[in-house]
């Protein structure tokens, strides 16, 4: 056999050939026996109530099943929101009242035996409201405004000193607002549920960040016992949050199927994605900075306001994350929601720190011009092992972040760069350079998992984990392989489905810590079987050999220069296959966590909520191009070094951190979802009009590793980063973007309309 | 590289699937199609709305090419009809009647040895999640065709009407780069 896999090595993904040759069975390519196709339709106002629902131009398209709505179909028992002891991305339940909360609410499923029926059926379906004038945004007339501290049992709001005082006496200051749009996910995979009933039983195929949440949170809705739910999601088309609570769809997609006595099957349209789903909202911030003469920061204040539906407090608070960037003075901070007639809002990638990070970061580099300094060097004299916040001195487990901006700098040739503005130029093209931070919680969830080792060296892993994009199944499998002395193909890896043991939800950017924690003792267990047959027997090369001195690799017990194949530990303990369940829940989490992961419940450790701070790092450079004469934007190149812990995959972490960047710079200058103020409507929601890069939008992305070995965060020393890489982009853009024009662009997204003043 | 070298091996005779049961289910008055894919010849009757695309996923069952907007906006639908590069969910399958549809299922050889463009995929993890990944190979496999590789600015510029929203941009450049010599020396 050949040498075994190890974790660090940049092995291609162990789904890869599945997914190039149409293999990969995402959940809505699922085969199932006699499908009937439903269709969604959705409100056409923002606020109001059904007055009337006519259905006879609908119910004569041929073909035409069922519909569902309201009045026929009100049955799907309320769950709480994921913030208040549920699963649901939303506590609007689906077709429980004529009450509308938000465009593009849910207001009937129609059943048909084909998709066109169902298609033609849906838009024949004629809707009276009683409207009412909506709230469509922050600062809209009716909105009303929460501190997210009255409202969260969670949240604190961060802040010690006076940083009022500093501020005032502060010799340079920055006192700015930046604010950042509505932007949704729309990843590739449209929202699809699928749903089957047998015996009374229920299967759900719709791709799921989170399993074991759906399984539970539908069972709920139902009123059925969780066991009799299962819920299989092996391949996601993309989801970067959009698919980590429950949304409305489901249960309604499982009812129908229920009424019908047939496998129904529910492909929404990309326009309906954006209301059925989730997004993220829109915020506005209020930033202070006060520095000595040196760059030495005496004071941080931030304020900041986040949308949200009416009746959910969904809220990101991110300053739980920036007040422990620098070493400030003092920090004073309050984050508040502002409630309007929009549905609730949830997580997208990196939900606190791109939106936070965005205002601290490009209040930084407005200090960094204040003071006539070079923006690295006040990072670096600001730089801290631990939080600032004397009270509470927690150290940072590991902080790289100015070797990150050295490797960054020096790779990108920062030191060329001319400080003033307007000052670089190739023809009629301004050139900026800028920099920002990176940075992300480094947080693990509890997890259990399954391993399976058989005589002839094949191994089998499963966890309810689920591959996103973020090739889970290759670094789980890496992590088994290595522990096994196996190659990576002798290892089958089975994720996203509830009849494994429950993962971790693929948020957080903790599946690679929580899973791998969670396979590496089941692994260990099972060499301890091995070793102890092996060493006890009174036969055979290792007989008596210390425990550990022993090894696995190739398919062999090893101790140094002895060996026996894996036969005959399996023959002296007379068994044909070894099994192990473990569970491993992760220090800081309280005795229950397993149990509520079951009930599918999300707990996470780490990051900034622990006795020490857990936090990956990143510096972003990016070129900023500017057309002087018609305000075109062009990045024709950008660089970031991360410095992550171990990288269990070299190949899949970088695809991460690229595909990040590119995201970051995605959010800078594309994305926003417009939102008609009087209607309270999105007018953008679809492809063609939600502008996300194309290929020839992007050109060089260049990703670094910092090295950096971290013993403390988790058992393989890892720390996510699916959500690195986009963080500092949005900062590093802007800043760039000023450099090169001098104006300061501090509303996202940076469009040549916004720059029209410079040229 | 001529269409022909793209289609996979035919089979000598055309197999008869039945007919699509919408027929029996009592749905819309419904028309007789019959499509040629990846050399194998299905003979549907589908309500005549049903683009090329549901034809392939929900008729046939070859679920490799993705809907992502069904509005041509994302190409993650894109096949090959009669080698040439076309949105399914801006095709009828009316419209595909008697012409050679190659889907990513139809790219490998019959001995599952992958396109050099599938191999290349994988060589430069030219994707995450996967989803675009079947309309990216197949636009990829039809960019070099065409010609329109012949630099990184013409392959982004080619390669443009197929969204990737985990953005693997960089490397599905780099893929089609590495495929276009192989498939030039083919």
């Amino acid at each position: 056999m050949d040498a075994p896999a190890k974790s660090g090595q940049p092995l291609p993904r162990l789904d890869a050939r599945l997914k190039v040759t149409g293999g990969a069975r995402y959940p809505s390519d699922v085969a199932v026996a006699n499908p009937a196709y439903a269709c969604l339709a959705t409100s056409a106002v923002a606020r109001g109530s059904i007055r009337a629902i006519r259905l006879d131009e609908a119910r004569a398209v041929p073909g035409l099943l069922d519909i569902l709505t309201y009045q026929n179909a009100n049955e799907i028992k309320p769950i709480n929101f994921f913030s208040k002891g549920g699963q649901a991305a939303s506590s609007i339940m689906p077709l429980s009242a004529p009450k509308i909360w938000h465009d593009g609410q849910i207001v009937a499923l129609v059943v048909a035996e084909t998709f066109e029926a169902a298609s033609e059926a849906a838009q024949k379906i004629a809707v009276d409201y009683d409207e009412e004038p909506p709230t469509a945004t922050i600062g809209s007339p009716g909105a009303t405004v929460n501190a997210v501290a009255d409202v969260s049992e969670e949240h604190k709001d961060p802040g010690f000193g006076d940083a009022d005082a500093a501020f005032a006496a502060a010799p340079v200051k920055i006192d700015a607002e930046y604010s950042t749009p509505t932007q949704h996910h729309n990843p590739m995979e449209l929202f699809t549920t699928t749903c089957l009933w047998s015996d009374g039983k229920l299967v759900v195929h719709e791709p799921s960040q989170y399993v074991y949440g759906m399984k539970n949170g539908v069972a709920a809705q139902l009123g059925m016992d969780p066991g009799d739910v299962r819920v299989v999601s092996a391949y996601i088309g993309g989801a970067f949050g959009s698919k980590g609570s429950l949304t409305s769809r489901t249960a309604i997609v499982a009812l129908a199927a229920k009424r019908l006595g047939r496998p129904v099957k529910l492909v929404s349209t990309r326009d309906q994605g954006f209301t059925i789903a989730t997004y993220r909202a829109e915020t506005r911030h209020n930033v202070k900075l006060g520095a000595d003469r040196n760059g030495k920061l005496l004071a941080y204040s931030h304020e900041a306001f986040e949308l949200t539906s009416r009746p959910d407090d969904y809220n990101v608070a991110g300053t739980t994350t920036t007040a422990v960037m620098y070493n400030y003075g003092a920090v004073a901070t309050r984050v508040n929601v502002v409630h309007a007639d929009r549905n609730t809002p949830g997580f997208m990638r990196s939900p606190p720190e791109v939106p936070y990070m965005y205002a601290l970061e490009s209040a930084m580099d407005e200090l960094a011009y204040a003071l006539q300094m070079d923006p690295v060097e006040l990072r670096r004299i600001n730089d801290t092992a631990k939080d600032p916040n004397p009270g509470n001195p927690r150290p940072y487990t590991s902080r790289s972040l100015m070797r990150c901006f050295d490797q960054a700098a020096a790779a990108f040739g920062w030191e060329k760069r001319s400080p003033a503005p307007r000052s670089m130029r190739d023809g009629d093209w301004l050139i900026g350079w800028g920099c920002a931070t990176a940075c992300y919680p480094t947080q693990i969830a509890p997890a259990a998992a399954r391993v399976s080792l058989t005589p002839d060296g094949w191994a089998r892993v499963q966890i309810a984990a689920h591959e996103i994009g973020t090739g889970a199944y290759t670094v789980i499998g890496q992590a088994a392989a290595e522990r096994l002395g196996l190659e990576l193909d002798r290892v089958k890896v089975e994720l996203g489905d509830t009849a494994l043991p429950p993962g971790p939800i693929a948020g957080g950017s903790n599946t690679t810590a929580s899973a791998t924690a969670a396979i590496v003792k089941a692994c260990d267990a099972i060499r301890e079987k091995l070793f102890r047959a092996a060493a006890g027997s009174n036969q055979g090369a290792l007989a008596g050999k210390p425990i550990a001195d022993l090894d696995l690799a190739g398919g062999r017990i090893v101790a140094g220069d002895v060996s026996e194949p894996l036969t005959a530990a399996f023959k002296y303990m007379g068994q044909a296959a070894i099994e192990e369940y473990v569970e491993s829940v992760p220090h800081g989490l309280a005795a229950d966590a397993m149990e509520k992961l079951y009930r599918g419940r999300v707990a996470l450790a780490g990051g900034p909520k622990g006795e020490k701070l857990m936090f990956a790092f990143g510096a972003e450079f990016v070129e900023a191009r500017v057309h002087a004469r018609t305000g075109e934007i062009r990045v024709p190149r950008a660089v970031g070094a991360f410095a992550a812990g171990h990288i269990m995959n070299p190949r899949t972490a970088h695809s991460q951190l690229m595909g990040g960047m590119i995201w970051g710079i995605s959010a800078a200058l594309h994305e926003a979802t417009e939102i008609d103020e009087r209607s309270a409507r999105y007018v953008n929601d679809n492809l063609a009009d939600y502008l996300i890069p194309v290929n020839a939008d992007i050109q060089t992305v260049d990703v670094i590793f910092v090295s950096e070995t971290d013993r403390e965060i988790n058992p393989l020393g890892v720390k996510g980063l699916g959500e690195l890489g986009n963080v500092g982009t949005n900062a590093a853009v802007a800043n760039a973007v000023f450099h090169a024009t001098g104006l300061r662009v501090r509303d996202l997204p940076i469009r040549l309309e916004k720059l029209l003043p410079s040229v | 590289m001529s269409s022909a070298a793209l289609s996979v091996a035919k089979e000598a005779a055309a197999e008869t699937t039945p007919p699509s049961s919408a027929a029996e289910r009592g749905g819309a008055p419904l028309a007789n199609v019959s499509l040629e894919i990846n050399g194998r010849t299905y003979p549907l009757a589908l309500d005549p709305r049903t683009t090329l695309l549901d034809a392939l996923r929900e008729h046939v069952g070859l679920t490799g090419t993705k809907k992502g907007c069904d509005h041509g906006q994302c190409g993650a639908c894109t096949v090959l009809v009669d080698g040439r590069r076309v949105l399914s969910c801006l095709t009828l399958a009316l419209m595909a009647d008697g012409e050679s549809v190659t889907t990513i299922e139809g790219l490998a050889g019959p001995d599952g040895a992958l396109h050099p463009m599938q191999q290349a995929f994988i060589d430069k993890d030219a994707f995450q999640c996967g989803y675009c990944t079947p309309g990216q190979i197949m636009s990829a496999v039809a960019c070099v065709e065409e010609g329109h590789a012949n630099t990184d600015a013409e392959i982004r510029e080619y390669m443009s009407g197929n969204l990737c929203r985990c953005a693997a941009y960089p490397n599905i450049v780099a893929a089609i780069n590495q495929a276009k010599h192989e498939l030039k020396r083919a």
